[in-house]
Protein backbone atom coordinates (compact mmCIF):
# COMPACT_ATOMS: atom_id res chain seq x y z
CA UNK A 1 0.00 0.00 0.00
CA UNK A 2 1.61 3.11 -0.93
CA UNK A 3 2.16 6.38 1.54
CA UNK A 4 0.35 9.53 -0.29
CA UNK A 5 2.50 11.55 2.00
CA UNK A 6 5.87 10.03 0.93
CA UNK A 7 5.19 9.75 -2.51
CA UNK A 8 4.23 13.55 -2.61
CA UNK A 9 7.31 14.54 -1.03
CA UNK A 10 9.21 13.39 -4.22
CA UNK A 11 7.41 15.33 -6.29
CA UNK A 12 9.53 18.72 -6.91
CA UNK A 13 8.13 21.79 -7.99
CA UNK A 14 9.03 22.01 -12.05
CA UNK A 15 11.45 24.95 -12.95
CA UNK A 16 10.29 27.54 -14.26
CA UNK A 17 11.39 29.44 -17.51
CA UNK A 18 12.49 32.67 -15.22
CA UNK A 19 14.61 30.02 -13.31
CA UNK A 20 16.60 29.09 -16.45
CA UNK A 21 19.37 31.80 -15.60
CA UNK A 22 19.94 30.22 -11.77
CA UNK A 23 20.07 26.68 -12.82
CA UNK A 24 22.67 27.33 -15.84
CA UNK A 25 24.94 29.59 -13.20
CA UNK A 26 24.74 27.11 -10.27
CA UNK A 27 24.78 24.35 -11.87
CA UNK A 28 27.77 21.73 -10.35
CA UNK A 29 29.59 21.11 -14.09
CA UNK A 30 32.08 18.68 -12.38
CA UNK A 31 33.07 15.53 -14.25
CA UNK A 32 35.65 12.67 -12.84
CA UNK A 33 38.49 14.24 -14.23
CA UNK A 34 38.23 17.48 -12.42
CA UNK A 35 37.70 15.17 -8.85
CA UNK A 36 40.62 13.20 -10.07
CA UNK A 37 42.62 16.42 -10.84
CA UNK A 38 41.32 18.17 -7.23
CA UNK A 39 42.90 15.00 -5.75
CA UNK A 40 46.15 15.03 -7.22
CA UNK A 41 46.55 18.70 -5.97
CA UNK A 42 45.92 18.03 -2.80
CA UNK A 43 47.94 14.71 -2.62
CA UNK A 44 50.58 16.69 -3.92
CA UNK A 45 50.47 19.76 -1.73
CA UNK A 46 50.05 17.47 1.05
CA UNK A 47 53.25 15.41 0.11
CA UNK A 48 54.90 19.28 -0.13
CA UNK A 49 53.66 19.91 3.71
CA UNK A 50 55.23 16.88 4.93
CA UNK A 51 58.60 17.70 3.16
CA UNK A 52 58.71 21.05 4.59
CA UNK A 53 58.03 19.63 7.99
CA UNK A 54 61.33 17.47 8.02
CA UNK B 1 40.31 14.52 -27.30
CA UNK B 2 41.47 16.86 -25.48
CA UNK B 3 43.71 17.06 -22.83
CA UNK B 4 41.73 18.03 -19.01
CA UNK B 5 44.73 19.82 -18.07
CA UNK B 6 45.97 21.87 -20.81
CA UNK B 7 43.61 21.35 -23.32
CA UNK B 8 46.13 20.19 -25.72
CA UNK B 9 44.90 17.35 -28.52
CA UNK B 10 45.99 13.76 -27.15
CA UNK B 11 47.71 11.47 -29.64
CA UNK B 12 47.31 8.03 -29.31
CA UNK B 13 49.94 7.41 -26.65
CA UNK B 14 49.04 7.77 -23.03
CA UNK B 15 50.84 10.64 -22.02
CA UNK B 16 50.08 14.54 -22.88
CA UNK B 17 52.38 16.13 -25.55
CA UNK B 18 51.43 19.16 -23.66
CA UNK B 19 51.90 18.75 -20.22
CA UNK B 20 53.67 15.53 -20.03
CA UNK B 21 50.68 14.19 -17.57
CA UNK B 22 49.80 10.32 -17.98
CA UNK B 23 46.18 10.23 -19.43
CA UNK B 24 45.43 7.28 -19.59
CA UNK B 25 43.03 7.06 -16.62
CA UNK B 26 41.03 10.30 -18.51
CA UNK B 27 40.99 8.26 -21.69
CA UNK B 28 39.24 5.59 -19.57
CA UNK B 29 36.52 8.01 -18.47
CA UNK B 30 36.33 9.22 -21.82
CA UNK B 31 35.66 5.78 -23.11
CA UNK B 32 33.49 4.97 -20.17
CA UNK B 33 31.21 8.19 -20.88
CA UNK B 34 30.87 6.90 -24.01
CA UNK B 35 29.52 3.75 -23.60
CA UNK B 36 26.89 5.04 -21.07
CA UNK B 37 25.73 7.75 -23.97
CA UNK B 38 25.46 4.94 -26.11
CA UNK B 39 23.82 3.44 -24.01
CA UNK B 40 21.35 6.31 -23.24
CA UNK B 41 21.12 6.65 -26.96
CA UNK B 42 19.75 3.17 -26.85
CA UNK B 43 17.42 3.57 -24.37
CA UNK B 44 16.05 6.51 -25.29
CA UNK B 45 15.46 4.51 -29.28
CA UNK B 46 13.04 2.37 -27.29
CA UNK B 47 11.21 5.03 -25.50
CA UNK B 48 13.02 4.10 -21.79
CA UNK B 49 13.51 7.91 -20.93
CA UNK B 50 14.07 7.58 -17.27
CA UNK B 51 16.95 4.90 -18.47
CA UNK B 52 18.13 7.65 -20.60
CA UNK B 53 18.19 9.94 -18.36
CA UNK B 54 20.45 8.20 -15.79
CA UNK B 55 22.74 6.40 -18.33
CA UNK B 56 23.59 10.36 -19.70
CA UNK B 57 23.85 11.40 -16.43
CA UNK B 58 26.28 8.61 -15.48
CA UNK B 59 27.92 9.54 -19.10
CA UNK B 60 28.35 13.82 -18.12
CA UNK B 61 29.81 13.05 -14.65
CA UNK B 62 32.58 10.82 -16.62
CA UNK B 63 33.03 13.90 -19.37
CA UNK B 64 31.28 16.71 -18.85
CA UNK B 65 32.52 17.50 -22.35
CA UNK B 66 30.08 14.76 -23.86
CA UNK B 67 28.58 17.40 -26.36
CA UNK B 68 25.96 14.74 -27.65
CA UNK B 69 24.96 12.80 -24.25
CA UNK B 70 24.37 16.61 -22.92
CA UNK B 71 22.02 17.10 -25.96
CA UNK B 72 20.29 14.44 -25.63
CA UNK B 73 19.50 14.41 -22.12
CA UNK B 74 18.16 18.21 -23.31
CA UNK B 75 15.88 16.66 -25.59
CA UNK B 76 14.55 14.06 -23.25
CA UNK B 77 13.91 16.59 -20.56
CA UNK B 78 12.25 18.50 -23.12
CA UNK B 79 9.66 15.52 -24.42
CA UNK B 80 8.92 14.73 -20.84
CA UNK B 81 7.84 18.18 -20.26
CA UNK B 82 10.76 19.44 -18.14
CA UNK B 83 11.71 22.60 -20.79
CA UNK B 84 13.47 24.68 -18.52
CA UNK B 85 16.20 22.00 -17.46
CA UNK B 86 16.50 20.94 -20.81
CA UNK B 87 16.73 24.28 -22.34
CA UNK B 88 19.61 24.76 -19.61
CA UNK B 89 21.63 21.50 -20.50
CA UNK B 90 21.37 22.85 -24.89
CA UNK B 91 22.66 26.30 -23.17
CA UNK B 92 25.67 24.50 -21.10
CA UNK B 93 26.46 22.56 -24.23
CA UNK B 94 26.35 25.37 -26.47
CA UNK B 95 29.25 27.28 -24.10
CA UNK B 96 30.91 24.69 -23.96
CA UNK B 97 31.11 23.81 -27.63
CA UNK B 98 31.01 26.91 -29.42
CA UNK B 99 31.52 25.45 -32.97
CA UNK B 100 29.29 23.37 -34.96
CA UNK B 101 26.37 22.47 -32.24
CA UNK B 102 23.01 20.86 -32.90
CA UNK B 103 21.65 22.59 -29.43
CA UNK B 104 21.65 25.39 -31.46
CA UNK B 105 18.96 24.00 -33.55
CA UNK B 106 16.81 23.10 -30.46
CA UNK B 107 17.08 26.24 -28.67
CA UNK B 108 16.42 28.42 -32.09
CA UNK B 109 13.27 25.87 -32.60
CA UNK B 110 11.75 26.76 -28.83
CA UNK B 111 12.78 30.19 -29.16
CA UNK B 112 11.08 30.56 -32.71
CA UNK B 113 7.97 30.05 -31.30
CA UNK B 114 7.47 32.46 -28.32
CA UNK B 115 3.37 31.40 -28.10
CA UNK B 116 4.31 27.86 -27.92
CA UNK B 117 6.98 28.76 -25.01
CA UNK B 118 4.33 30.53 -23.10
CA UNK B 119 2.02 27.78 -23.21
CA UNK B 120 4.57 25.36 -21.57
CA UNK B 121 5.50 28.03 -18.83
CA UNK B 122 1.89 28.15 -18.45
CA UNK B 123 1.82 24.21 -18.27
CA UNK B 124 4.73 24.73 -15.74
CA UNK B 125 2.98 26.87 -13.33
CA UNK B 126 -0.11 25.03 -13.27
CA UNK B 127 1.57 21.78 -12.39
CA UNK B 128 3.02 24.03 -9.48
CA UNK B 129 -0.17 25.66 -8.21
CA UNK B 130 -1.43 21.70 -8.65
CA UNK B 131 1.00 19.95 -6.53
CA UNK B 132 0.76 23.18 -3.72
CA UNK B 133 -2.63 22.06 -3.93
CA UNK B 134 -2.18 18.59 -3.01
CA UNK B 135 0.13 19.61 -0.30
CA UNK B 136 -3.03 21.90 1.16
CA UNK B 137 -4.98 18.91 0.67
CA UNK B 138 -7.07 20.33 -1.87
CA UNK B 139 -7.11 17.08 -4.14
CA UNK B 140 -10.27 17.90 -5.82
CA UNK B 141 -8.53 20.84 -7.31
CA UNK B 142 -5.41 19.37 -7.93
CA UNK B 143 -6.99 16.90 -9.96
CA UNK B 144 -9.34 19.54 -11.98
CA UNK B 145 -5.69 21.55 -12.09
CA UNK B 146 -3.56 18.41 -13.59
CA UNK B 147 -6.11 17.93 -16.37
CA UNK B 148 -6.07 21.19 -17.79
CA UNK B 149 -2.14 20.69 -17.65
CA UNK B 150 -2.77 17.71 -19.20
CA UNK B 151 -4.83 18.97 -22.07
CA UNK B 152 -1.96 21.70 -22.90
CA UNK B 153 0.79 18.99 -22.98
CA UNK B 154 0.04 15.49 -22.70
CA UNK B 155 3.89 14.41 -22.76
CA UNK B 156 4.00 16.15 -19.61
CA UNK B 157 5.25 12.43 -17.51
CA UNK B 158 5.40 14.17 -13.91
CA UNK B 159 1.59 15.39 -14.47
CA UNK B 160 0.52 11.83 -14.83
CA UNK B 161 2.37 10.66 -12.35
CA UNK B 162 0.89 13.08 -10.08
CA UNK B 163 -2.85 12.38 -11.52
CA UNK B 164 -2.26 8.68 -11.25
CA UNK B 165 -1.10 9.22 -7.49
CA UNK B 166 -4.37 11.36 -6.98
CA UNK B 167 -6.49 8.50 -8.29
CA UNK B 168 -4.80 5.84 -5.70
CA UNK B 169 -5.33 8.82 -3.05
CA UNK B 170 -9.32 8.62 -4.21
CA UNK B 171 -9.31 4.86 -4.81
CA UNK B 172 -10.16 5.56 -8.43
CA UNK B 173 -8.00 2.50 -9.48
CA UNK B 174 -8.68 2.33 -12.79
CA UNK B 175 -8.44 5.83 -14.14
CA UNK B 176 -4.88 5.66 -11.81
CA UNK B 177 -4.22 2.21 -14.11
CA UNK B 178 -4.98 4.61 -17.11
CA UNK B 179 -2.74 7.38 -15.78
CA UNK B 180 0.10 5.25 -14.79
CA UNK B 181 -0.24 2.95 -18.29
CA UNK B 182 -0.25 6.83 -20.16
CA UNK B 183 2.54 7.59 -18.02
CA UNK B 184 4.65 4.21 -19.48
CA UNK B 185 3.75 4.93 -22.81
CA UNK B 186 5.77 8.40 -22.66
CA UNK B 187 8.17 6.50 -20.47
CA UNK B 188 8.40 3.16 -20.51
CA UNK B 189 11.01 2.81 -17.82
CA UNK B 190 9.62 4.98 -15.42
CA UNK B 191 9.59 2.56 -12.30
CA UNK B 192 7.56 5.10 -10.52
CA UNK B 193 4.80 4.60 -12.79
CA UNK B 194 5.31 1.14 -12.59
CA UNK B 195 4.69 1.02 -9.04
CA UNK B 196 1.88 3.05 -8.96
CA UNK B 197 0.16 0.99 -12.15
CA UNK B 198 1.00 -2.37 -9.83
CA UNK B 199 -0.78 -0.64 -6.85
CA UNK B 200 -3.32 -0.11 -9.16
CA UNK B 201 -3.68 -3.59 -10.25
CA UNK B 202 -3.60 -5.03 -6.95
CA UNK B 203 -6.50 -3.14 -5.87
CA UNK B 204 -8.53 -4.11 -8.88
CA UNK B 205 -10.28 -7.20 -7.16
CA UNK B 206 -11.85 -10.31 -8.90
CA UNK B 207 -15.90 -9.64 -9.25
CA UNK B 208 -18.37 -11.98 -10.31
CA UNK B 209 -18.92 -13.80 -12.99
CA UNK B 210 -15.27 -13.34 -13.51
CA UNK B 211 -14.83 -9.76 -14.20
CA UNK B 212 -12.36 -7.34 -12.77
CA UNK B 213 -14.03 -5.19 -10.92
CA UNK B 214 -12.76 -1.98 -10.20
CA UNK B 215 -15.04 0.73 -8.30
CA UNK B 216 -18.18 0.32 -9.94
CA UNK B 217 -18.83 3.63 -8.53
CA UNK B 218 -20.00 5.79 -11.16
CA UNK B 219 -18.14 8.89 -11.80
CA UNK B 220 -21.53 10.44 -13.72
CA UNK B 221 -24.82 9.15 -13.50
CA UNK B 222 -24.44 8.15 -17.08
CA UNK B 223 -21.95 5.09 -17.05
CA UNK B 224 -20.90 2.26 -15.01
CA UNK B 225 -17.10 1.64 -14.99
CA UNK B 226 -15.93 -2.21 -14.71
CA UNK B 227 -12.59 -3.49 -16.13
CA UNK B 228 -13.08 -6.99 -17.96
CA UNK B 229 -9.94 -8.78 -18.49
CA UNK B 230 -7.51 -6.00 -19.17
CA UNK B 231 -10.30 -3.82 -21.45
CA UNK B 232 -12.13 -1.33 -19.38
CA UNK B 233 -15.97 -1.64 -19.88
CA UNK B 234 -18.11 1.44 -19.73
CA UNK B 235 -21.93 0.55 -19.55
CA UNK B 236 -24.40 3.50 -19.93
CA UNK B 237 -27.19 2.90 -16.85
CA UNK B 238 -30.49 2.67 -17.84
CA UNK B 239 -32.64 5.14 -17.03
CA UNK B 240 -36.63 4.93 -16.04
CA UNK B 241 -39.22 6.66 -18.20
CA UNK B 242 -38.51 10.33 -16.09
CA UNK B 243 -34.89 10.54 -16.60
CA UNK B 244 -35.65 9.14 -20.41
CA UNK B 245 -37.99 12.00 -20.65
CA UNK B 246 -35.11 14.17 -20.76
CA UNK B 247 -34.03 12.87 -24.26
CA UNK B 248 -37.47 12.82 -25.34
CA UNK B 249 -38.09 16.36 -24.63
CA UNK B 250 -34.37 16.84 -26.46
CA UNK B 251 -36.13 15.16 -29.69
CA UNK B 252 -38.97 17.42 -29.26
CA UNK B 253 -36.41 20.91 -29.23
CA UNK B 254 -35.03 19.08 -32.04
CA UNK B 255 -38.06 18.84 -34.02
CA UNK B 256 -38.85 22.49 -32.36
CA UNK B 257 -36.28 24.11 -33.47
CA UNK B 258 -36.02 21.69 -37.16
CA UNK B 259 -39.72 23.51 -37.51
CA UNK B 260 -38.12 26.91 -36.86
CA UNK B 261 -35.17 26.50 -38.88
CA UNK B 262 -37.83 25.40 -41.91
CA UNK B 263 -40.14 28.41 -41.45
CA UNK B 264 -37.07 31.07 -41.50
CA UNK B 265 -35.48 29.47 -44.29
CA UNK B 266 -37.47 26.98 -46.62
CA UNK B 267 -40.79 28.42 -45.86
CA UNK B 268 -40.13 32.15 -46.88
CA UNK B 269 -38.21 30.80 -50.42
CA UNK B 270 -41.72 28.70 -50.76
CA UNK B 271 -43.60 31.32 -49.94
CA UNK B 272 -42.12 33.65 -52.85
CA UNK B 273 -42.78 30.78 -55.25
CA UNK B 274 -46.49 30.17 -54.45
CA UNK B 275 -47.28 33.74 -54.55
CA UNK B 276 -45.21 34.35 -57.81
CA UNK B 277 -47.33 31.69 -59.19
CA UNK B 278 -50.62 32.87 -58.00
CA UNK B 279 -49.46 36.81 -59.04
CA UNK B 280 -48.85 34.92 -62.41
CA UNK B 281 -52.44 33.02 -62.62
CA UNK B 282 -54.19 37.06 -61.44
CA UNK B 283 -52.45 38.24 -64.46
CA UNK B 284 -53.59 36.02 -66.69
CA UNK B 285 -56.95 35.93 -65.10
CA UNK B 286 -57.45 39.69 -65.42
CA UNK B 287 -56.31 39.09 -68.95
CA UNK B 288 -59.16 37.16 -69.48
CA UNK B 289 -61.45 39.39 -67.80
CA UNK B 290 -60.58 42.13 -69.86
CA UNK B 291 -61.29 40.25 -73.23
CA UNK B 292 -64.69 38.95 -71.35
CA UNK B 293 -65.76 42.35 -70.61
CA UNK B 294 -64.77 43.53 -74.35
CA UNK B 295 -67.15 40.68 -75.08
CA UNK B 296 -69.88 41.98 -72.24
CA UNK B 297 -69.76 45.39 -74.06
CA UNK B 298 -70.04 44.23 -77.75
CA UNK B 299 -73.44 42.45 -76.00
CA UNK B 300 -74.78 44.97 -74.40
CA UNK B 301 -74.43 46.82 -77.33
CA UNK B 302 -76.32 44.09 -79.40
CA UNK B 303 -78.84 44.04 -76.38
CA UNK B 304 -79.30 48.21 -77.16
CA UNK B 305 -79.88 47.56 -80.94
CA UNK B 306 -81.94 44.49 -79.76
CA UNK B 307 -84.09 46.54 -77.54
CA UNK B 308 -84.88 49.76 -79.84
CA UNK B 309 -85.67 47.18 -82.48
CA UNK B 310 -87.94 45.30 -79.84
CA UNK B 311 -89.61 48.90 -79.10
CA UNK B 312 -90.19 48.76 -82.80
CA UNK B 313 -91.44 46.27 -83.34
CA UNK B 314 -94.03 46.30 -80.36
CA UNK B 315 -95.12 49.92 -81.96
CA UNK B 316 -95.88 48.26 -85.12
CA UNK B 317 -97.60 45.23 -83.00
CA UNK B 318 -99.72 47.61 -81.23
CA UNK B 319 -100.51 49.38 -84.42
CA UNK B 320 -101.97 46.43 -85.91
CA UNK B 321 -103.76 45.37 -82.25
CA UNK B 322 -105.35 48.78 -83.02
CA UNK B 323 -106.03 47.96 -86.27
CA UNK B 324 -107.84 44.44 -84.60
CA UNK B 325 -109.90 46.67 -82.25
CA UNK B 326 -110.84 48.69 -84.91
CA UNK B 327 -111.91 45.25 -86.84
CA UNK B 328 -113.93 43.55 -84.05
CA UNK B 329 -115.70 46.80 -83.53
CA UNK B 330 -116.96 46.74 -87.54
CA UNK B 331 -117.36 42.83 -86.74
CA UNK B 332 -119.85 44.05 -83.74
CA UNK B 333 -121.50 46.38 -85.55
CA UNK B 334 -122.05 43.85 -88.75
CA UNK B 335 -123.44 41.42 -86.20
CA UNK B 336 -125.49 44.34 -84.36
CA UNK B 337 -127.29 45.04 -88.14
CA UNK B 338 -127.54 41.26 -88.87
CA UNK B 339 -129.71 40.80 -85.58
CA UNK B 340 -131.66 44.02 -86.91
CA UNK B 341 -132.25 43.11 -89.97
CA UNK B 342 -133.56 39.45 -89.34
CA UNK B 343 -135.22 40.32 -86.02
CA UNK B 344 -135.99 44.23 -85.85
CA UNK B 345 -137.79 43.28 -82.59
CA UNK B 346 -134.99 41.27 -81.05
CA UNK B 347 -133.56 45.19 -78.84
CA UNK B 348 -131.55 43.02 -76.37
CA UNK B 349 -129.26 41.48 -79.14
CA UNK B 350 -128.97 44.35 -80.66
CA UNK B 351 -127.74 46.17 -77.83
CA UNK B 352 -125.40 43.23 -76.65
CA UNK B 353 -123.70 43.27 -80.14
CA UNK B 354 -123.84 47.36 -80.43
CA UNK B 355 -122.27 47.27 -76.81
CA UNK B 356 -119.01 45.97 -77.78
CA UNK B 357 -118.76 48.76 -80.54
CA UNK B 358 -116.51 51.50 -78.45
CA UNK B 359 -116.10 54.52 -80.25
CA UNK B 360 -113.43 56.20 -77.71
CA UNK B 361 -111.17 52.76 -79.14
CA UNK B 362 -112.04 53.25 -82.73
CA UNK B 363 -111.29 56.87 -83.08
CA UNK B 364 -111.04 58.09 -86.65
CA UNK B 365 -109.72 55.31 -87.85
CA UNK B 366 -112.89 53.85 -89.18
CA UNK B 367 -114.20 54.07 -92.49
CA UNK B 368 -117.33 56.78 -93.54
CA UNK B 369 -119.29 53.46 -94.71
CA UNK B 370 -118.98 52.48 -90.87
CA UNK B 371 -119.92 55.50 -89.34
CA UNK B 372 -122.59 56.02 -91.71
CA UNK B 373 -124.05 52.73 -91.24
CA UNK B 374 -123.74 52.85 -87.49
CA UNK B 375 -125.65 56.27 -87.75
CA UNK B 376 -128.63 54.89 -89.71
CA UNK B 377 -128.98 51.84 -87.35
CA UNK B 378 -128.87 54.41 -84.38
CA UNK B 379 -131.68 56.37 -86.55
CA UNK B 380 -133.73 52.71 -86.24
CA UNK B 381 -132.83 51.86 -82.87
CA UNK B 382 -131.80 53.94 -81.36
CA UNK B 383 -134.71 55.37 -79.51
CA UNK B 384 -135.57 51.33 -78.25
CA UNK B 385 -132.04 50.76 -77.20
CA UNK B 386 -132.20 54.12 -74.96
CA UNK B 387 -135.65 53.61 -73.37
CA UNK B 388 -134.50 50.23 -72.87
CA UNK B 389 -131.47 51.17 -71.08
CA UNK B 390 -133.43 54.32 -69.46
CA UNK B 391 -135.65 51.61 -67.98
CA UNK B 392 -133.51 49.93 -66.95
CA UNK B 393 -131.27 52.44 -65.08
CA UNK B 394 -133.73 54.04 -63.80
CA UNK B 395 -135.21 51.28 -61.71
CA UNK B 396 -131.87 50.67 -60.58
CA UNK B 397 -131.64 54.27 -59.71
CA UNK B 398 -134.50 54.13 -57.66
CA UNK B 399 -133.59 50.74 -56.13
CA UNK B 400 -130.32 52.88 -54.83
CA UNK B 401 -128.18 50.58 -57.31
CA UNK B 402 -125.73 53.44 -58.56
CA UNK B 403 -123.29 51.26 -60.34
CA UNK B 404 -125.93 49.57 -62.36
CA UNK B 405 -127.75 52.78 -62.93
CA UNK B 406 -124.99 54.77 -63.94
CA UNK B 407 -123.90 51.88 -66.69
CA UNK B 408 -127.27 51.97 -68.33
CA UNK B 409 -127.93 55.52 -67.93
CA UNK B 410 -124.58 56.28 -69.41
CA UNK B 411 -126.11 53.97 -72.38
CA UNK B 412 -129.18 55.15 -72.48
CA UNK B 413 -127.78 58.91 -73.21
CA UNK B 414 -125.52 57.60 -76.02
CA UNK B 415 -128.04 56.33 -77.62
CA UNK B 416 -130.62 59.25 -77.27
CA UNK B 417 -129.04 62.47 -76.24
CA UNK B 418 -132.15 64.22 -76.20
CA UNK B 419 -133.89 62.90 -73.26
CA UNK B 420 -133.24 65.46 -70.09
CA UNK B 421 -134.21 62.61 -67.86
CA UNK B 422 -131.53 59.77 -68.67
CA UNK B 423 -128.62 62.89 -67.96
CA UNK B 424 -130.14 63.95 -64.87
CA UNK B 425 -130.44 60.87 -63.30
CA UNK B 426 -126.88 59.96 -64.40
CA UNK B 427 -125.48 62.88 -62.47
CA UNK B 428 -127.71 62.02 -59.32
CA UNK B 429 -126.50 58.43 -59.88
CA UNK B 430 -123.01 60.14 -60.24
CA UNK B 431 -123.84 62.10 -56.83
CA UNK B 432 -125.03 59.75 -55.02
CA UNK B 433 -122.53 57.27 -55.83
CA UNK B 434 -119.80 59.62 -54.63
CA UNK B 435 -118.20 60.87 -58.16
CA UNK B 436 -119.05 64.54 -57.53
CA UNK B 437 -116.90 65.57 -60.47
CA UNK B 438 -118.72 63.83 -62.73
CA UNK B 439 -121.96 64.72 -61.24
CA UNK B 440 -121.18 68.11 -61.40
CA UNK B 441 -120.14 67.62 -65.79
CA UNK B 442 -123.56 65.96 -66.02
CA UNK B 443 -125.39 68.88 -63.80
CA UNK B 444 -123.14 70.91 -66.21
CA UNK B 445 -124.30 69.23 -69.23
CA UNK B 446 -127.74 69.13 -68.09
CA UNK B 447 -128.00 73.05 -67.48
CA UNK B 448 -125.94 73.56 -70.99
CA UNK B 449 -127.95 71.94 -73.42
CA UNK B 450 -131.64 71.77 -71.64
CA UNK B 451 -131.51 75.11 -70.02
CA UNK B 452 -135.72 75.70 -69.50
CA UNK B 453 -136.11 72.75 -68.05
CA UNK B 454 -137.35 71.53 -64.63
CA UNK B 455 -134.54 69.09 -63.84
CA UNK B 456 -131.86 72.31 -65.62
CA UNK B 457 -133.13 73.71 -62.08
CA UNK B 458 -132.93 71.16 -60.06
CA UNK B 459 -129.51 70.42 -61.62
CA UNK B 460 -128.61 74.52 -60.60
CA UNK B 461 -129.78 73.24 -57.30
CA UNK B 462 -127.49 70.64 -56.64
CA UNK B 463 -124.79 72.27 -58.02
CA UNK B 464 -125.14 74.92 -56.03
CA UNK B 465 -125.24 72.52 -52.85
CA UNK B 466 -121.84 70.77 -53.87
CA UNK B 467 -120.67 74.26 -54.49
CA UNK B 468 -121.32 75.49 -51.47
CA UNK B 469 -120.29 71.87 -49.36
CA UNK B 470 -116.89 72.76 -51.21
CA UNK B 471 -116.87 76.33 -49.92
Amino acid sequence: MLNFEEELKKFKPSLEIEDTEDIIYNKDLDDMSDVLVKLLKEAKSETDNQRRAR
Amino acid sequence: MRCASCNTELNGTDICPGCGRDVRMYKKMVSLSNRFYNEGLEKAGVRDLSGAVSCLRQSLKLDKNNIDARNLLGLIYYETGEVVVALSEWVISKNLETGENIADYFMDTVRNSPAKLDEINQTIKKFNIALNYCRQDSLDLAIIQLKKVLSLNGNFVKAHLLLCLLYLKGGNWDRAKSEAGKALKLDTGNVMAKRYLKEADDMLLPGESGKLVSDITTDSDDVIRYNSGNEMIIQPVKKSAITRSGSIWGIVLGIILGIAASCFLILPQRIAGINSNNQEKITQISEESDAKSAQINDYEQQIATLQSQIEELQSQVSGYEGATSTSAAMNSLMKAASIYLNDSSDVDGIGSALAEVDLSVIGEDVSPEFTSLYDNLMVLVGAQLSTSYYNTGYEAYKNSDYETAISNLSKAYQYDSTNVNTLYYLGNSYYNSGDIAKAKEAYDEVITKFPETKSAQEAQTKLAEINNSDG
